[in-house]
């Protein structure tokens, strides 16, 4: 415990900015992966093969594809290709990406719970097929989908830690961790207050989610 | 399951939307075509086409080397999930433990390793752990940390099929005499797995994923052995081309028997 409290008087406020900067990280990858799955979800129920295949292939490969090696070709292979991202935006990148292919999946998942006498029953009214997915079947389909979507928070928050692997001026949570265990001796408290931080962290996103899940769930 | 529910959405269509989806259609394959074409005319621009950066893929050794990558993978991640398999039930089995001595460090030990990322428990046993005088060899470097992290997921996965088994299953097997080991072992535990198998495949794609941090310790699994053969060739994008197809061929693979064994189960 004295260990910790001494981490703490040197090292609190690196603490305090490396949490701040992984909460940072899962917010702005998060809102636009989630997004750009929507997109991607309602893009794949066109009529149209052609999108249809593109689109599949898409979340397959970043469903399937491990994040770091999908950072690292980012950051070390793009450009040999001329193009050049910053390390920032390259892990935001990464993570959007992924972000977006299992909103895809999850989303996908919701709209199959929706009975399809609905869309019957919209059709016959006169609705057009569009009107119908952003009236009729998103709405629901986005109520079905708040525990997964909860889970994929919690799983990108833990992924932040990745932008450990590229040289990046801030420093996140396991940066710090892995700094610090290399300049010092405090490493197991380092790390100690470091877990801390990720599972509150954690523990909040799931009772929000819990709770929105509970005001949310349609009860079939 | 019925139709699926786009095939109802655009199911009967008009003369005039059947020609205008026609229409989109090709539109939406020429543009993605040139944008394929865009892609492949990047490479070519760049110097990436040339035939320096890809011909050793002719020559077995580097298949040989990669095979060899990949064979660190898979040994890792089975010796993780088999770690997994393992400790999780022992986590379960103290989640759901009377004694609150027993239950409330099973809670804790299941929330900190899943609520810890992977690569943070791979920094601890790099960096932290020779400093306290642990040394481990880099392949458990890498599985141990993979293998306990995905304990504490498989511990909850476990306790999802508990909890879905009938209660009725629990009150005949105890009303038939069985002790509390045999009701759990013999009755429960056994139907439970069979609720749980598709979500313990699925597992296995997140460990497979995980195992790419080898490279941080230099454990030799794919992505280390990318990292080498890039040394040695100059050659960065053919190889982690290459080496990202590999990993999601294994991943989908797996996603897909995944979701086959999941079907007969409805």
């Amino acid at each position: 415990m004295g260990e910790v409290a001494r981490l703490l008087a040197e090292y609190g406020p690196a603490f305090g900015q490396a949490l701040f900067l992984t909460w940072k990280l899962t917010l702005v990858s998060f809102v636009p992966g989630f997004l750009l799955g929507m997109v991607v979800t309602v893009l794949r129920l066109m009529p149209l093969p052609p999108l249809r295949f593109v689109l599949t292939l898409y979340v397959e490969i970043f469903r399937n594809i491990p994040s770091v090696a999908l950072l690292i070709f980012i950051v070390f292979a793009l450009p040999d290709l001329n193009v050049l991202i910053d390390y920032e935006p390259a892990v935001v990148l990464t993570l959007t990406l992924v972000c977006s292919a299992f909103t895809a999946d999850y989303l996908r998942t919701g709209i199959n719970t929706v009975p399809g006498g609905q869309v019957e029953a919209a059709l016959s009214l006169g609705m057009r097929p569009m009107r119908i997915v952003s009236a009729v079947v998103l709405p629901q389909a986005l109520r079905a989908v708040v525990q997964p979507m909860t889970s994929l928070l919690i799983a990108l928050m833990l992924s932040t830690s990745l932008a450990s692997q590229v040289p990046f001026p801030g420093r996140e949570l396991t940066t710090l961790v892995s700094k610090i265990a290399t300049d010092s001796a405090a490493g197991m408290a380092a790390f100690a207050v470091a877990a801390a931080m990720y599972v509150a962290t954690g523990l909040l996103i799931a009772w929000a989610g819990a709770a929105l899940e509970k005001k949310m769930r349609i009860l079939r | 399951m019925s139709r699926p529910l786009e095939d109802i959405l655009f199911g009967a269509p008009s003369a005039q939307a059947r020609t205008l989806t026609r229409v989109v259609s090709a539109v939406a394959a020429a543009l993605l075509l040139l944008l394929a074409a865009g892609i492949v005319y990047r490479f070519h621009s760049a110097g990436q086409l040339e035939a320096r950066f890809w011909n050793f893929f002719a020559w077995p050794t580097t298949w040989a080397f990669l095979a060899k990558g990949l064979l660190g993978t898979l040994a890792s991640a089975a010796m993780a999930a088999a770690i997994a398999l393992a400790l999780g039930l022992v986590l379960l089995l103290g989640r759901l433990a009377r004694p609150r001595l027993v239950r409330w460090p099973s809670i804790a030990a299941i929330e900190f390793l899943r609520g810890t990322p992977t690569l943070l428990l791979i920094y601890v046993c790099f960096l932290v752990l020779p400093s306290v005088g642990v040394k481990l060899s880099t392949y458990w470097m890498l599985t141990l940390p993979v293998g306990l992290s995905t304990a504490a997921v498989v511990a909850e996965v476990y306790r999802a099929g508990v909890l879905a088994v009938p209660r009725g299953q629990t009150d005949a097997a105890r009303s038939l005499g069985l002790t509390e080991t045999q009701v759990f072992f013999s009755v429960v535990f056994p139907q439970a797995l069979r609720y749980i198998v598709p979500a313990l495949v699925a597992q296995l794609v997140i460990v497979v994923k995980d195992t790419t941090f080898g490279y941080v310790v230099t454990y030799g699994e794919l992505m280390q052995n990318a990292k080498v053969l890039i040394a040695n060739y100059h050659s960065l994008v053919p190889v982690y081309l290459v080496v990202a197809a590999l990993y999601c061929l294994v991943n989908y693979g797996i996603s897909r028997a995944s979701k086959r064994l999941g079907r007969p189960m409805h």
